[in-house]
């Protein structure tokens, strides 16, 4: 059927999808085994990667694969969550429509006409979760859930500090879902180790950040050993071996060059003419002692190991062999970046004239030399770092490469996840409040989108458009007033106030007055006019001329950053809305180390505080609000799946319970988990839903991708068909 | 032209383990395995239809290496076991049947894979931690004063394969010389900080494995007509050395990603020779008397070198460089201008020799730690096979100086340890189960998959169709030919336990391995005089066997932890 189209087959997709997913998510999660088409065969429980190797073929479901992955580049985890509350969002959807149907479309619509119509309740309610996502969540996330938030810093002084006990929990709950069951334990000890080994007392973000970028080069995979072997070693370890190796110690200087040091006989782009056999024998008698020289001029320097980006002739190894100074050629350009990135070396260039110059770019390092990894040999370096990051490498051992990989993934994963962390996250809310000094948001939705279209109407038009508007903002006027109720304490110039409204009262009939308000002096003055919405005044005593005033300024706000966008700038209007908006600046994000405990805390937490916000609302947003709070609970449900003590009734009614009677609640799991990447993991489904119902058709093109400049004109579509 | 194909979709299975395909295939994997395993094991041959030497062997590195299997589990299972064989290269066959073998156990019991993996987790680092402790009745301490126990670590890995086709003679005569080859790798004068040498396995096939031989210094091998060309060199003192590791071919070397313009009339190959030349007329200037290059010398130079009694000998090969820097202590010389002196090494003495149908040049050190075994078989499949087993035994030697322990071997150290693990899980589960959630019931299961898993491994060591006994006091490996047990006093027909440490002198109980019998604690602490007695035991090394057994686990949990497999069909 053309009719349901969309959300069916998204849910048909999604349902396959969770049923794979769901069997590695959480502690007792289990492994997947994946081949690559060269015949690699690697494990995996990473939800990204699964949904990447099985290839999928339709196009929802690859939309859907896309959405992850742009999710997991940006926060590292929660890929398998995604799945499922997405799937038990459009489970949630489906049933609500079902019923929807049944009761209203009974009649004899076409079903072309159904379809397009479905189509157009799909984009309404794509909008209004967009809708949710951007004002509702915002606001619940900062005014209830915020309290039950722990922060993974012990908080002295001033200083924040990271105590091991909590990274701890928080990354054997991260490893939980990342790598099998017996080694989850060790592989967390083992980041634990790497990470307060690597962390001075003053570093911060910036380590996570070179950490996460330049993990490939910072862990040693070994296959063939036990993953108990596996261990943190000081100093980096360059995968590559000696060219040279002379044992030195005390004062070791290296330098990094990235061209050969031998001069050839002509560089690209020149010419070297040779007119002599003696003029040919001088110059490589010349391009030897250069060598030499330069050599001993490094050596001068104490310079006593030599790393190359590319392959240095016999020549060099042979002089500095001789001089005793070892080398390490072929590096790639990784590594020496992130030598560079340590100690903060740039690399050496050669000297244009042999004069004896100062060599400025070399660098102490402690030790080096050759490590043995079952029987391949590295390069260990001990670089002595200036930066807040003091190098050590992990050695991942294994008994195939596969899991040594997965290892290697989870630990970096984990240093995304970290990274996420330690950022603080700027909630929408308040970004919001800002621009509209109140979160009503369904509301201010509308007017947005009146906003988009009332420049393309004409004058006549807009009257008609103003008064559905009016009946659709009565109707959402008692849950507004209710909701502003909440926002009392929010303190608005009075003064302002009363300068802002002239807009007396309103009948509930279809008739409105335009607002004439006195800041609207700009020469556009005529347009901005015709752009005011109207004003609803409601019979209600109990609300103070303050909230109005509020719902005011938030309509003008909107008005004015829409002409904004247009070129006409209000300057009045924009102070007063600064004014207004910066008392509630203070309360604006979430700070960095929020966690919660595991175990479907955030799930539960946000599902109560959904519904209670969810009896304030009204109709067709109740049920928005309800469906994303009850699709919320999948996850907990299959995680209390297998549990034998704990089922998830059981954990559910104690945690309502404890709410209700504003108790702690209380976990059963120990670990925790960040809530930044549970909010953005969040917001991330649910614009992936809004976006998959917004597809009305998708269409089949059984044909080679066109590339762009291809200028074939004759295009035909063969094959369309719809996709349902 | 490139092609645009759109990316097939990967095909997913879920729980891997129930499709009666896997099972299956995993029956003829393990099938082949336990049939190789052990003295008396049998042989595969492998040959590839499309062309390629056939190839007779018993033993992991070879037959999983050339063994191509298809589904992505049984490629864990093989590429984790050659993981393994390539860092320790022992025990390959250990790991594989006992991983098979645990997995076919735990499945038929059908717990949970949480529950299985902790227990799993649970006993073997019962296990560990008991093979690593005083107390372990399994485990023998080296005595480097004597070699007999090294000795009989290198027979035992030799007997173990069969594809060698050694006499009995020739066993003792290839332990005693891979024994001698890894004893010449010690240095002599050790300082706290020890660096073995190398032993170079030079082939010589064909000849009698008698004929087998053991040199200090390297050999490199001649062409007769060269051993001709090169007067033989009548010199008290020693000589005097240089290593090239550059080409004296007479090629010009890299010039750069420009152009060069040569004049005409202008040879430079006329100039690389000249200059050849003068390095040649400084190596005699210098009183070298021995030339090694790894790759070519221009046969002008060669020439030149000769007329002055100078020997050259080119193409030596990367492979020989870095013994060759050793024995001679040259620095290889990477430049064809002057040679700085420090760069010249030397040799005590040098001579050819001919072993076989072939020539060798043999360069005699001062005192290093290289050596070269020569080594002979009758055929080339034999001798490949020979060549693997004396590897494996120089590495295992290796395993053994870092940790001088060995256990032992003939199936005895997995009855033992079988029946250690029964004893503790019957009468300290809470010491084993700790809080871990699991109930006793599920550990004894588990415990019982795992010792059945040990047993069964010890028990395919008997390939004739044998029975195996074992003994309740040491829980050793006994095994008597099936038809004598209709014998009324059949215990006399017992000689010697699997290793060889016990005689059924003693007044010992027996009981069928495959049969339920009654948890007994096996004795621990082995007596040290014990040891002294018995002449010959079988014996394997502990660092191989121990990581055998944790990888075997590893991966036989890893599988078992499986709920899909997603095969990508690009």
């Amino acid at each position: 059927m053309a009719a349901a189209g969309s959300v069916k087959a998204a849910l048909q997709v999604a349902e396959v999808l969770e049923t794979i997913v769901s069997c590695c998510v959480g502690p007792d999660g289990r492994q997947v085994l994946y081949t690559k088409p060269t015949g690699e065969v690697l494990l995996s429980r990473d939800g990204g990667r699964l949904l990447e190797a099985l290839h999928l073929q339709h196009p929802i479901a690859r939309m859907i694969v896309a959405c992850v992955s742009s999710h997991l580049k940006k926060t590292g985890d929660g890929a398998k969550t995604f799945i499922i509350f997405l799937y038990h969002l459009l489970r949630g959807l489906h049933a609500v429509t079902d019923k929807e149907k049944d009761s209203l479309i009974s009649e004899n619509i076409q079903t072309h006409g159904r379809h397009w119509k479905n189509c157009c309740q799909w984009k309404f309610i794509s909008q209004a979760l967009l809708t949710f996502q951007t004002q509702i969540l915002d606001y619940i996330m900062d005014q209830y859930l915020s309290r039950h938030f722990l922060s993974i810093f012990s908080l002295s002084a001033k200083e924040r500090t990271l105590c091991r006990s909590s990274l701890e929990l928080l990354l054997e709950a991260y490893f939980c879902g990342r790598v099998g069951r017996n080694n989850r334990k060790f592989i967390s000890q083992l980041m634990c180790d790497y990470f307060f080994k690597c962390m001075s007392c003053k570093s911060g973000v910036e380590v996570f950040e070179l950490v996460d970028d330049c993990f490939a080069e910072l862990n040693v995979g070994v296959t063939g050993l036990p993953v108990s072997d596996s261990r943190v070693i000081a100093g980096l370890v360059l995968q590559r071996d000696f060219s040279v190796y002379c044992p030195a110690d005390g004062d070791i200087r290296i330098v990094i060059v990235t061209e050969t040091i031998q001069p050839l006989f002509s560089a690209s782009g020149s010419e070297f003419i040779l007119n002599s056999e003696a003029q040919f024998q001088t110059s490589q008698f010349w391009i030897m002692e250069r060598t030499k020289a330069i050599m001993k001029h490094l050596l001068s320097q104490n310079v006593k190991l030599l790393l190359s980006t590319v392959k240095q002739p016999d020549l060099v190894t042979y002089y500095a062999e001789l001089s005793g100074i070892s080398v390490v050629e072929c590096l790639s350009s990784e590594v020496v970046s992130l030598i560079q990135r340590i100690i903060g070396l740039s690399s050496f260039v050669l000297p244009q004239s042999s004069s004896q110059c100062e060599i400025s770019n070399t660098a102490l390092v402690k030790f080096c030399k050759p490590l043995i990894l079952r029987s391949k040999r590295y390069v260990h370096l001990g670089l002595i770092s200036p930066c807040p990051f003091i190098p050590h490498c992990i050695v991942l051992c294994g008994p195939v490469q596969g899991l040594v990989e997965q290892h290697e993934n989870a630990l970096h994963g984990a240093f995304k996840m970290l990274r996420q962390l330690f950022k603080d996250l700027n909630l929408n809310y308040l970004a919001q409040a800002n621009d509209q000094n109140d979160t009503s948001g369904p509301l201010i939705y509308k007017n947005t989108r009146e906003g988009n279209q009332l420049p393309e109407i004409g004058n006549g038009s807009i009257q008609r458009l103003y008064q559905d508007t009016v009946v659709k903002n009565k109707d959402e006027l008692e849950k507004t007033q209710t909701y502003l109720k909440a926002y009392s304490n929010l303190i608005v110039s009075n003064v302002e106030l009363e300068a802002c409204i002239l807009t007396p009262e309103l009948t509930p009939t279809d008739t409105f007055q335009r607002n004439e308000t006195p800041m609207c002096l700009s020469p556009e003055k005529n347009r901005v006019i015709d752009y005011y919405e109207p004003i609803i005044e409601s019979n209600s005593t109990t609300n103070s001329t303050t909230e109005n005033t509020r719902i005011e300024i938030s309509y003008g706000s909107l008005q004015v950053t829409k002409i904004a966008g247009k070129g006409s700038m209000l300057p009045v209007r924009d102070k007063s809305v600064d004014m207004c908006t910066s008392q509630s600046y203070c309360s604006s994000s979430m700070p960095a180390g929020c966690v919660l405990p595991v175990g479907g805390n955030f799930e539960i937490l946000l599902h109560y505080y959904l519904l209670n916000y969810a009896k304030k609302c009204q109709q067709s947003e109740q049920t928005i609000v309800s469906i994303i709070a009850n699709a919320l609970l999948g996850i907990p449900k299959i995680l209390y799946k297998s549990k034998k003590g704990n089922s998830f009734p059981q954990i559910y009614l104690r945690a309502l319970h404890a709410l209700q009677s504003n108790q702690p609640v209380v976990s059963g799991q120990t670990g925790l988990e960040s809530v930044t990447v549970k909010y953005q993991l969040l917001t991330s489904v649910l614009q992936c839903l809004a976006k998959i119902l917004t597809i009305d058709l998708v269409i089949n093109i059984k044909r080679q991708p066109v590339k762009v400049y291809d200028q074939d004109s004759e295009d035909e579509l063969y094959n369309t068909e719809n996709f349902c | 032209m490139s092609r645009l194909e759109a990316k097939k979709s990967s095909l997913c299975k879920s729980e891997p383990l129930t499709s009666e395909r896997v099972r299956a295939t995993l029956c003829v994997l393990k099938g082949i395995v336990t049939s190789c395993y052990g003295p008396s094991g049998r042989l595969k041959q492998l040959h590839n239809g499309l062309g390629g030497y056939v190839c007779t062997t018993s033993q992991s590195s070879a037959l999983l290496g050339n063994l191509s299997v298809t589904h992505p589990i049984l490629k864990i299972l093989t590429t984790s076991i050659q993981n393994h064989v390539s860092c320790f290269s022992d025990c390959g066959l250990f790991t594989a049947i006992l991983c098979c073998n645990l997995i076919e156990n735990i499945q038929r019991i059908g717990l949970t894979p949480t529950t299985v993996i902790k227990l799993n987790k649970q006993i073997l680092s019962l296990c560990t931690n008991y093979l690593k402790s005083q107390a372990c009745g399994c485990r023998i301490s080296v005595d480097f004063s004597s070699t007999q126990i090294l000795l009989c670590l290198v027979r035992s890995i030799l007997t173990s394969k069969p594809a060698c086709m050694l006499t009995r003679k020739e066993v003792d005569h290839i332990s005693a010389l891979i024994l001698k080859a890894f004893l010449l790798t010690i240095p002599e004068n050790s300082e706290d900080h020890i660096i073995l040498g190398k032993s170079i396995i030079v082939p010589l096939k064909g000849q009698r494995v008698i004929d087998s031989t053991v040199l200090p210094g390297i050999l490199i091998e001649i062409s007769e007509v060269q051993l001709m060309k090169i007067l033989p060199i009548k010199k008290s003192s020693a000589l005097r050395v240089a290593l090239f590791h550059v080409s004296l071919s007479g090629d010009l070397s890299d010039t750069g990603e420009g152009t060069v313009v040569v004049s005409y009339g202008v040879s430079l190959e006329h100039a690389i020779l000249d200059q050849l030349l003068n390095l040649g007329r400084q190596l005699v200037s210098d009183h070298v008397d021995l030339v090694l290059c790894q790759k070519v010398i221009h046969p002008s130079l060669k020439q030149f070198l000769s007329r002055h009694h100078v020997i050259a000998i080119d193409r030596v090969g990367v492979t020989l460089m870095e013994p060759l820097t050793k024995v001679t202590g040259t620095h290889p010389i990477g430049s064809l201008g002057s040679i700085s002196p420090s760069s010249y090494g030397s040799v005590k003495n040098l001579c050819s020799a001919k072993f076989g149908s072939k020539h060798f040049f043999h360069l005699i050190p001062h005192e290093t730690t290289i050596c070269s075994l020569l080594l002979c078989n009758r055929s080339d499949t034999a001798w490949d096979e020979l060549k693997l087993t004396c590897q494996t035994a120089l590495h295992v030697l290796q395993l053994t100086i870092k940790e001088p322990w060995v256990l032992l071997g003939g199936g005895c150290t997995e009855t033992h340890l079988a029946a250690y693990i029964r004893h503790k899980t019957h009468n300290e589960p809470e010491s084993i189960l700790k809080d871990n959630g699991c109930t006793q019931m599920e550990l004894q299961l588990i415990a019982e998959a795992f010792c059945s898993a040990l047993e069964s491994l010890a028990g395919s060591l008997e390939h004739d169709g044998g029975e195996i006994l074992t003994d309740m006091k040491y829980g050793h490996f006994w095994s008597i030919q099936a038809d004598s047990l209709s014998v009324v006093n059949w215990p006399d027909l017992l000689s010697q336990c699997g290793c060889g440490l016990y005689s059924s002198q003693e007044e010992l109980s027996w009981s069928f391995l495959r049969s339920t019998h009654h948890p007994f604690a096996p004795q621990t602490c082995l007596p040290h005089e014990a040891v002294g007695s018995a002449s010959s035991l079988t014996v394997d090394c502990l660092t191989a066997k121990l990581s055998g057994l944790q990888v075997a686990v590893e991966t036989a949990n890893l599988i078992l932890d499986l709920s899909y497999v997603i095969e990508d069909k690009n």
